[in-house]
């Protein structure tokens, strides 16, 4: 365990157990050796502190260093190689490297999570059309495995994980779980191996086991914000929604549901 | 690789705000380049493979390899030429401050001034008042500041300041004054716009006005 001087001041992470986003930080922390405290948040009845830490838009997750408030994942992590540089970077050297992997970051955040997000809160035709974005979204990262910035890498970072492995990581262990939950393929091993190879690598790292949730957990939280999803949107029940046998146990208040759909609608 | 031209290009367009905080952070630099002014209705074949997955400006060449998106082509020059004046703070605290409100400005300035001239009636009423809120907590963070890096002219600026060009829009459309509703902006704006690398970047807000009526009629709006 890597444990520099300047841990002296205390790291707080306010989070949510279900949030990707938190689940990035939470594994830069633990990739990093760093120490901290967590506060999980429930998204649906804010805590003052959080409000006062991130009053511009009051989500998850923020991490207090030294009670100097940090939020948005992506700026978190790169804060991270910035106040611990010897600790284990997860940016790269170079500097076009470093360029493409923020590139990379960006799309996962601006084009595969929506779309994602999107697959999950839509039915029919709707539903067809954002299965058909993820695909496209998915088939360019692929490319780059194959034949582009990423060939022949093990991990997106390289022969260890990195900022893009991270970002990318915390959030694709959703598509297994909307797979499950809405019957959709969105990630065949067969239409991307290299996709598939990446992400089973990266999900059976220490540091990555003891930070996504078990995905039981995953499915009965998925099933009950896609459950409320389609009731508030009017829709019937589509073909793929809990049956009453598995009604989630814990089933959200609405204003609750609204709020994780948003989360969940960009979380990847 | 894209080109296989030496030094530095960049694929822009004249009046994108994105554009214009490449111009401008590599005029602050002193760093030469060559300026490819794009037909954004006519992709060259130089855009579609510096951008293959967008398709926009701007794109920075350096030796023929691509750099794309705006705040990560500042983030680029920063740390490709090391010895230049940089951007970003060196403190890590100050830096993610720096990327937290540039990126604000990225999430909110753009999309919202385009509804404000899109759109008509309760959405564009809508709009305005999302713009003040914006401007104002933008306002807010900027504070006495003399810019928002503090005394240096830095990031945040550089990110910022194409939009004041299309303030003037923003007020016509939107019904408010800049001046009125956030004087400490509105001062930071001439103080950027005595700069020569943002002189020499940014158009005139009449030039923009224009080319957002050219839009207009382009898509059929009234």
């Amino acid at each position: 365990m890597e444990k520099t001087t300047e841990s002296a001041p205390p790291l707080k992470l306010f989070g949510s157990w279900a949030s990707s986003y938190t689940h990035r930080v939470q594994l830069a922390l633990r990739l990093k050796g760093l120490e901290f405290e967590y506060a999980e948040e429930d998204m649906s009845n804010k805590s003052d502190e959080l409000l006062r830490h991130n009053p511009v838009y009051k989500k998850v997750p923020v991490l207090v260093h030294g009670g100097r408030a940090l939020p948005e994942s992506v700026i978190i992590l790169q804060y991270l190689d910035d106040a611990w540089p010897e600790s284990r970077p997860l940016l790269p050297a170079d500097a076009f490297d470093r360029a493409l992997a923020r590139f990379w970051c960006h799309f996962a955040d601006d084009k595969l999570g929506p779309a994602v997000g999107a697959v999950f809160a839509s039915t029919g035709e709707e539903q067809e059309a954002a299965v058909r974005q993820v695909h496209e979204n998915l088939a360019l990262i692929e490319a780059e495995l194959r034949d582009g910035a990423f060939k022949g890498r093990r991990f997106f970072g390289g022969d260890e994980v990195g900022l893009l492995d991270v970002v990318l990581g915390c959030g694709s262990y959703w598509l297994a779980v909307f797979e499950e939950v809405t019957g959709v393929r969105l990630v065949a091993a067969d239409a991307f191996p290299l996709f598939n190879a990446w992400l089973r690598d990266f999900e059976a790292l220490d540091e990555v086991r003891e930070t996504i949730p078990a995905v039981d957990r995953l499915l009965e939280y998925a099933r009950g914000v896609r459950h409320m999803l389609l009731g508030l949107a009017g829709a019937g029940a589509g073909a793929a929604t809990s049956t009453p046998a598995e009604a989630p146990t814990a089933a959200p208040p609405a204003a609750a549901a609204t709020t994780a759909a948003a989360d969940i609608a960009v979380d990847i | 690789m894209a080109g296989e031209k030496k030094g530095l290009q960049l694929l822009d367009f004249w009046v994108s705000p994105f554009g214009q905080r490449c111009r401008i952070a590599l005029a602050e630099k002193g760093l030469p380049y060559e300026y490819l002014e794009q037909d954004l209705r006519n992709k060259s074949e130089l855009l579609l493979r510096a951008n293959p997955v967008h398709k926009k400006v701007p794109v920075l060449l350096h030796d023929g390899r691509p750099v794309c998106e705006s705040l990560i082509i500042l983030h680029y020059l920063d740390e490709a030429f090391p010895d230049k004046p940089a951007l970003l703070p060196s403190d890590p605290y100050a830096r993610a401050q720096a990327r937290f409100w540039a990126d604000y400005v990225d999430k909110k300035v753009y999309d919202c001034g385009s509804r404000l001239w899109r759109l008509k009636g309760e959405p564009q009423a809508q709009a305005r008042q999302e713009m003040l809120e914006i401007l104002r907590t933008l306002e807010g963070e900027l504070g006495d500041k003399k810019y928002f890096s503090g005394e240096a002219f830095g990031f945040v600026d550089v990110a910022f300041v194409p939009f004041t060009a299309w303030f003037l829009s923003y007020e016509r459309f939107g019904e408010f004054s800049v001046e009125e509703v956030c004087p400490r902006l509105a001062a930071w704006a001439k103080r950027c716009g005595e700069r020569e690398s943002v002189a020499k970047s940014l158009h005139p807000p009449e030039k923009v006005y224009e080319f957002i009526a050219m839009l207009k009629k382009t898509y059929g709006i009234e």
